[in-house]
Formats: C-alpha cells, structure tokens, sequence
C-alpha cells in the first residue's frame, strides 16, 4: 500500500510533479525559515548562558592560603561609544586560578587582548586608546570569555602592591562560572519569543497550506480510486503517504539550503551583536526534530482536510457549505478600541496612573485577539466592497473568488496581521521613548564628557590645567559644595543618601543641600546647563544625577541646573574640592585623547599603576568618562534591539504570508485550470487572468497590513501617554516609525508580491489554449 | 465570408503531436448560417480539427480560413482578439469559473469587451427565462446539476452575438433527457442569432441536430453527409 502511495506520487503526471514541487519548495522554505530562528535563538541562548567571568566577586574570609588566591580589579572603559572590559589582575600564588580564554594569567607588565580589541589598538593612535593599558600584547584571549566576536576585552597583568592600592580592587580565589543576568536579558528573550511566535505560526500555516496543496484535485484522484475498490483506510493512506514524501523531500531540501545560508544568518545581528558563527546552529535536535515533526504535521494536517469531505466512488463532496464568517468575528475589537479610545482623550493630569496601564493591557490584548478573529470577516467585505466598486472582469474574477472563501483567503495571512500590528506599536514606541531621552544627545551636551571624582583643591587645579593645555577643549568643573560637607558631617545619626546628592537634615531645615558649584563664567561655554541670575558668579547647584545619573529622562529633567533662583555662594572656588568635570571637546580624537589621558591620570607623582600611582589623590568613580550621548545611546540601543528583533520578525512573517499566498495561489490555479483554459480559448487575454491572480493574492495582504498597522499606530498612542506624560511630559511626542520599520514592511510587502508573480508563469503555462483537453 | 458563401475553410491542413499525427491533410468548408456535426472514432482528430478552426491550434500545414482572412497567419494576439470577439465555445464540463454566479459567468465575456456593467448583467440576466433556468442567477456552478450549468455555458458563449459558436461534446456529461434539452437550446438559439454552429461528436442522436455531418477518421475528413444522403 505504502508502495502503491510512493508511485502515485511520482508518477501522477506534470500536474502532479508541478504540485509536488510547489509543495516541496514551499515546506523547504520554511523550513530554512525555522531553523534560522531556531539556530540564531540556540545562538542567542549560549550567549545569555556564558559563564560570566565578569561577574567574580571576592573571597568572603580570609584564606588560610594564598596559593590559590589573585588580586582582581575589573572595570568597564569606553571607546568611541563601545564598552571595553577590562580586568587587572595580579597573582599571589601559584594556583591563582586563570579566566576562560587565555591559558595562563599574564604576567606584570603583558596583557591579552580580544581580536577585536586587538585589531583597534592595532589602528587607532596610542594617546587615544593604546596609552589606557600599560604593558606588551602576548596573545589573544579565546572565544569562551567573549559574548560576541566583535567584544572588546583586555586582561592585563600587575605586580601585586600595584593593584592592591587601585580602588575597587578585590581578591578572588575562585572564578565566577554562572551566567550574567543583566537587566536586558528578559527584555531580550521576551522580544525574541514574541519575533519567534509572529514567524512561526504563519510559517506553520505555510507548510499546512503546502502540503495541502491542489486539495481538491487529489480528492478527485482518491474518489477514482474509491471506484475502482480502495477503502477509506487506504485512501487515508495515500493521503498521509504523499503529505510525508513531500514534507520530508521538502524539509531535507531547506536543511540543504540552510546550510548553504548557514554563514549569512550568523551575520545577521538581530540583537544588536553577531554571534559566533559554530554558535548559530538548531544542534543536532533541531535537526533531527525538523526531519520528524514536519513531514508527521504534514500527514495530520493532510488527514483532517480530508476529514472535511466525503470521498465516494462517485465522487467528492463537501460534509458542509463553507459558513461565512460572522458579525460576531469584531466583538473583541469592539469592545478593545474603546479602551485606547478612552485613553487617549484623557487629559494628561486627570490620568489615573494606577488605573490606566491596566486598562490599556486588557484593551490591547482584546484588539489583538480581536485582530485575528475579525481578519477572515474584514477579508469578505473588502472583497464584497470590491465587487460592487470595480468595473473590471479581473476584479470581478479576484472578489467573487475572495468573498466565496474569506477564511480561506485570510489563512494565509493571518499570522501577518497580529506581526504587523506588533511590529507598528513598537515602531512608534521605541522612536517615542527614544526622542523622550534624547534631548541630551541631540543637544550641546552630545559629545560632553561626565567624569565624576573625588580632588582635592590642589590635585583639582592641577587637572583642570592639564586638561585645558589639550587644544580643543573646554572644561565646566563642578566642586564640592561645603554645605554639603558640613551636613553630611553633622548628619552622621541621621544617614546619608547613598552617593551623597541632596541632604535635608532632620527634614525641617531650611532646604535641601545642592551638592554642586559652579561658577557663572563656566556656565556660558554650555547654555543648556542654565544661567545664573545678574551679577552672580558662583552658585550651588544639585549636579548628581547629570554626573552620574544612567537614565537620560531622569537627566533631561534635572537640566538646567542653574537658574536665577540658583543660590549664590560666596567660598573662592580655588579653596574647594573637585567633585566632577564636564568637558566639552572638539572632536572625537580629542575626546578619546582626554579620555584616555582621564583613564590613565595618577595626579602629580610619576611612579603608575595604570600607569602612575597616587591614588589617594585621585578618584575616579565606579562611572568611567563617557559623553552624554553615550549615556542615551546604551538606552536607545536596548530600545532599538528590541525593536529591531521584532521588525524583523514583521519582515519574516510578511515573507513568510507571501510565501503562503503564492503557494495557495499555486494550488488554486492547478485547481482552476479547466476554467482559466477555457476563458483563454474563449480570447481572454491572458493579461485580465494575471491581473486576477494578482488582485486575488495582492489585495488581502495589502488591506490585512494597512489595517493592522493602522490598529497598531493607533493604539501605541495611548501607550506613549501612559508611560511618558509624567516621566517626561515636555518631552513627550508621537515620533514616527523609523525608516528601518518603512523598509522592513516595505520590503517585506514587495518580496512577498515578487513571490506572487512567480506564479505567473505557471498560469500563462497551464492555460495554454493550445494545452487544452475538454473531452 | 467569402463568395461561396463559406465563413470557415480547412484546406490541407495537417497537425502533429510529437511524433503523433493528428490530422492528415483535412479538408473542410463550413457554410455561413449551418449546424455543422464532426463525428468520428476517439482519437481520429476531430477535436484537433476543431482547435485548428477556431485558431486554438496553429496548424502544422495548410490553410485556415476565417471570413475570408487566413486564420493561421494571425498571431496570437489577433487570434486571441478574434476567439473573443467572433467565437463562442461550449465544452463537455468544467467550463464555468466556480466562484461565479450564473448571472458572473455570463457577464463576463461582455465585461472582457468592456460593455458596461450594468448593461452587461441585464443583458446576461435577459437569458435566464430564454434557456429556462429562472431563479438561478445567483447560483454558483456548484450549486447547478449539470444540464443548467450547460445551459449557462450555452447563453455563455452566444452572448456575444459570435459568428461561430464551436461545441465540443456539448452534452458528453449529461443524460440523454438534458442533451435533447441543451442541444435543442443551441440549435434554436444559434439560428435565432445568425450563428454557425461547429459540433463536435461521436454520438448519433447529437449529430443528428446537424443539418451536414462529416466524418474524420486518421486524421483525414473522410466523408461529408447531407441529411438526405452521401455527397462525396
């Protein structure tokens, strides 16, 4: 019987070699598909995964031994916008234990370096990054300590006294092994299984749509076989024999292409990273599961199609009319919308903030229901709107063939219209909080760098002179208020804020204590940090969060930090201690020049550890130098990863509704032959059926993205008001979607109408008048 | 049409599948205004000659005649242009296009000629009563037996006033109480409309409509019958 299936498969005619091979292309491709995700979350999963080296903290007591014990000092360092790690360290034993990567530790005075790390120092000026790590290159540290191939990382190596005395240093007598757990990582892993899901519910109906291929035409071919004596049982058979051939043929075909794209997808970054290239994989599993799952979907899938009609020797019938879909398909939307609806005409102050984010996530979790079951309903009217608009024997052709099957036309696309909804909400969300914190980076203080520290007066001087003999630069320095000084002193029973900032001692004094001061001359080299009242020349100011705040809303909103209200202060400014810097450069070479003279700097004695070794002069906070629009960029960048994974996902799945359309399409046109021939012999241009074909595909998959991107527009409105208004209100605004979201749906779209016009040629092929067989 | 009177002429035309012959050097005059039957056994040709006649098929060889213009030297956009605007054809089954109503299905050929809409489906709708299917405008082919599917095939292909309606086992599906029916439809209504009538059929009582029969056998029109008896 099986036997009997293999040859009915292969030898069912060009009809059925076209079929099988419409369906074979189809499961291969999203197969390839699949595995892509597959490989590039396996990628993503061993990167969230990766013992974090990074993450060793000290020895709780003291060791009876030191054999096995190191100094350790890790810190983070910054070039030109990318984060470089950075680990000192010193051996105090023999058996200090080695990070991952390297084979052994460096000894004092050698470092390794990542290749990425190593080809930059290779090209970039010393006095602009080499200067920052003291000593020789003697390797290349491995890919088990990297996250990424393009991570920059060093490991540098020190005699014992030099490190113990550099702040932050700690000893370690065992390396950390678990996972970093940072507070992107959810965020992450959340986008990707959203992308994932939006992909791999329309790929799935892809490979259901191609392995049911041409229905109709088959069940014909089993009702002969009824005639001629086949049971049902054995017509099943067939049915399931010829699902799995297919699907298997076709899911070998995609592991084959996907091979072949193997190095592609690995540098595609999704993420905002590239992976390891042996790391992009679905392992061996993926495989073997991709071989048995597909073709055992495809046979079910093939099974209960034909549980729908019944099959006799004289011939198929269907078990029941095709039921159109009803009014009831917009209740979800209905009652969803008005909850945005109501949201968004509140008037920002009258937002009940407790009340509003709830009713919002019910609300767009019933539009996105709602989506899904109003799609086949919105399908039947647009295509009835179209009957009665159009003139046209080709419009006439692609409605009445729409509103006949609605559910059938929306199948295909369905998984697009909840991808494309996603996909515009983020699209204007992310641009929205993006433009919230970006005032500081569109603004002066871009290219300004923050360096909070700790001088006193002398070492202060001495800094701020070195710095301005650099060409280029001017420097804003903000001292230690002594008011602050004096509180924090008498404020010993009382506690101090962590990180110092405003102290209102016993909350009935006169006020809270800026812990700045600035003089009024330094504040015109940047008018964004405000302006002191007439005649002033120094004044207090409460600085912290813009020196060392990491959210640029919270930072937007501390600016100015000086107004007319600002109080004067009286104290020369030569008599008080250094408590940051903000510097303003000219360009990026001399921005990373100051950087690393900043990273290196010891204050006045010559003798270094990082290069000099007065640290008790000098130091600098746990928040290495970095301009403000690095500080906006490490939170756009989350924001835009996230947005990027899904917009991904929109381009896939659109491609994926593409490949489905043309597929179903494929298989209507085997089915529709007869009829499509005759039109021809009856002297229908050809032209009139291709522009049928095309309305038929092109039309629903228009009208479902215009639709849910509109839904998905609209609702991320509310959405923006809800988070933003009181964060950020005088920075609040609708942005528009970035151009990445206009090119990943609209190349999305015109991919999928290139997939669909392949299937042309096929229909000028199976018409042709003089193919025709009648009789 | 020419001076004889012919509207068709097949003179010596042959016509081959691979390496299989189909039509042999046939001959044929089709008069202006006659029902015309071409009979003969399963694979003798017969559909083929049809084909060549109504420019499906280019021929091989030899000479197709239409109106007094060579049929086979038009291209296939002109042939295409002339089936559309000269011809109609009725087939054997699975001629209407499924998600069409009755009332689509017959529009649709005035539509393709750009007649507008609304003249379009009151012209299709003025059919129902004449072929007897009242009530079934809105019917799908589905939702047809086979006889008034045929017969709306039938108003399909006349609608357009043609000038030969070409049929190819036009009843070959249905029973012999629904081939009376439909053939007597196509003979009246094709007189009615001035057309000429090819048929193509391998059953007597069908052919039996025709005022000549001729018969194709291995490729060749063998023999050309009057009602009242052999002419050559």
């Amino acid at each position: 019987m099986f036997r009997l299936g293999l040859r009915l498969v292969t030898s069912g005619g060009r009809e059925a070699l076209t079929r099988l091979t419409l369906t074979v292309l189809a499961v291969a491709i999203g197969v390839v598909v699949l595995l892509g995700i597959f490989a590039d979350f396996h990628a993503y999963q061993k990167t969230s995964n990766r013992p974090s080296w990074e993450s060793t903290s000290a020895i709780q007591s003291t060791p009876s031994s030191y054999a096995g014990v190191e100094l350790w000092n890790y810190s983070e360092n910054i070039y030109n916008g990318q984060f470089i790690e950075q680990l000192d360290v010193a051996p105090l034993g023999a058996n200090a234990p080695v990070p991952p990567g390297i084979s052994k530790l460096p000894a004092a005075g050698q470092f390794y370096v990542s290749p990425a790390l190593s080809s930059l120092l290779s090209t970039v000026p010393k006095d602009e990054l080499g200067n920052r790590f003291p000593g020789k290159q003697i390797g290349l540290i491995g890919q088990s300590a990297l996250s990424f191939p393009t991570e920059l990382a060093i490991m540098i190596g020190y005699e014992p006294q030099q490190l113990e005395a550099l702040p932050g240093t700690i000893a370690v007598n065992n390396i950390a092994t678990s996972p970093q757990l940072m507070g992107t990582t959810n965020i992450y892993r959340d986008a990707f299984a959203i992308g994932a899901v939006a992909v791999l519910f329309p790929l799935l109906i892809l490979i259901n749509t191609a392995t049911r291929l041409a229905a109709a035409r088959r069940e014909e071919r089993y009702a002969a076989m009824r005639l001629i004596g086949a049971t049902p049982r054995q017509v099943n058979v067939f049915a399931s024999v010829d699902a799995v051939v297919s699907a298997l043929i076709g899911t070998l075909l995609g592991i084959g292409i996907f091979s072949l794209l193997r190095h592609a997808i690995a540098d595609i970054s999704f993420s905002g990273v590239k992976f390891f290239y042996d790391e992009v994989t679905p392992t061996l599993w993926g495989y073997i599961g991709m071989v048995v799952i597909v073709p055992i979907a495809a046979a079910i899938a093939s099974l209960l199609s034909l549980r729908r009609v019944q099959i006799s020797p004289l011939g198929v019938s269907r078990k029941a009319s095709r039921p159109k879909p009803g009014i009831w398909r917009l209740i979800p939307l209905i009652i969803g919308v008005p909850f945005f609806l109501v949201k968004a005409l509140e008037i920002p102050s009258q937002t009940n903030t407790q009340q509003g984010p709830g009713l919002l996530i019910i609300g767009l979790l019933l539009i996105m229901i709602g989506l899904v079951t109003s799609g086949s309903w919105l399908t039947m009217q647009a295509s009835r709107l179209m009957a009665i608009l159009t003139r046209g024997a080709s419009s006439l052709l692609a409605a009445r063939r729409l509103s006949d099957n609605p559910k059938g036309a929306f199948r295909s696309i369905s998984g697009l219209m909840l991808a494309v909804f996603v996909g515009s909400f983020i699209a204007v969300l992310v641009p929205a909080i993006n433009a919230a914190q970006s005032p500081i980076s569109s603004n002066s203080l871009t290219n300004v760098l923050r360096v909070p520290i700790s001088l006193s007066p002398q070492d202060g001087a001495s800094l701020i002179h070195k710095l301005d003999s650099f060409s280029g630069t001017n420097v804003i320095p903000l001292y230690v208020n002594p008011a602050l000084l004096a509180a924090q002193s008498d404020s010993a029973n009382v506690g101090v804020p962590p990180g110092g900032g405003k102290i209102n001692i016993n909350g009935s004094g006169p006020g809270p204590v800026d812990d700045s001061v600035l003089s009024c001359a330094s504040l015109k080299l940047l008018p964004v940090l405000g302006k002191c009242a007439p005649g002033e020349t120094e004044v207090t100011a409460n600085a912290q969060q813009t020196l060392s705040g990491d959210n640029p809303l919270f930072i937007n909103k501390s600016l100015p930090l000086v107004n007319s209200n600002s109080q004067p202060i009286s104290d020369n400014l030569g008599s008080l201690d250094l408590g940051g810097l903000l510097v303003k450069t000219s360009s990026s070479d001399t921005l990373e020049k100051v950087r690393t003279f900043l990273t290196t700097y010891t204050g006045s004695a010559d003798d270094s550890i990082k290069g000099g070794a007065n640290l008790s002069a000098w130091q600098m906070g746990d928040i290495e130098p970095e301009t403000f629009g690095e500080v906006a960029q490490i939170r756009n960048n989350d924001d835009t990863n996230v947005g990027r994974v899904i917009l991904a996902a929109v381009a896939l799945t659109l491609i994926t509704a593409g490949c489905s359309l043309t597929v179903t399409l494929g298989g209507s046109l085997i089915e529709r032959k007869r009829p499509f021939t005759l039109l021809r012999v009856s002297g229908t241009p050809v032209s009139v059926l291709y522009k049928d074909v095309l309305l038929e595909a092109a039309v629903p998959l228009v009208v479902v993205s215009i639709f849910a991107a509109g839904v998905g527009l609209g609702v991320s409105i509310p959405v923006i008001r809800a988070l933003l208004e009181n964060l950020a209100p005088q920075a609040m605004s609708y942005a528009h979607p970035s151009l990445s979201y206009y090119l990943a749906v609209g190349i999305g779209l015109l991919i999928s109408l290139l997939l669909i016009i392949t299937t042309l040629p096929l229909l000028n092929r199976i018409t042709q008048p003089a193919e025709a067989r009648f009789e | 049409m020419n001076a004889n009177g012919y509207i068709l002429r097949a003179i010596d035309i042959k016509k081959d599948f691979g390496m299989t012959p189909a039509l042999q050097g046939a001959s044929l005059d089709v008069r202006n205004g006659e029902v015309l039957a071409i009979m003969g056994p399963s694979g003798s040709g017969k559909s083929t000659l049809l084909h060549c006649l109504a420019g499906i098929f280019k021929p091989d060889g030899g000479e197709v005649w239409f109106d007094g213009k060579r049929l086979d030297k038009l291209g296939e956009e002109d042939r295409t242009r002339l089936r559309r605007q000269s011809f109609g054809f009725v087939f054997q089954f699975g001629q209407l296009v499924p998600e069409l109503t009755a009332e689509d299905n017959i529009a649709l050929p005035l539509l393709l000629n750009k007649t507008s809409r609304s003249e379009a489906y009151k012209m299709a709708r003025s059919w129902f009563k004449k072929l007897g299917i009242d009530g079934l405008e809105k019917h799908r082919a589905g939702e047809m037996s086979g006889g008034q599917a045929q017969r709306v095939a039938l108003a399909r292909a006349l609608i357009t006033q043609p000038k030969v309606l070409f049929a190819d086992e036009p009843t070959g599906s249905l029973d012999s109480l629904a081939s009376e029916q439909v053939m007597e439809l196509l003979v009246d209504l094709a007189h009615e409309q001035g057309s000429t009538v090819v048929l193509v059929t391998h059953d007597p009582r069908i052919a039996a409509y025709a005022e000549r029969e001729v018969m194709v056998r291995d490729g060749k029109v063998s023999s050309v019958q009057r009602k009242a008896g052999v002419v050559n």
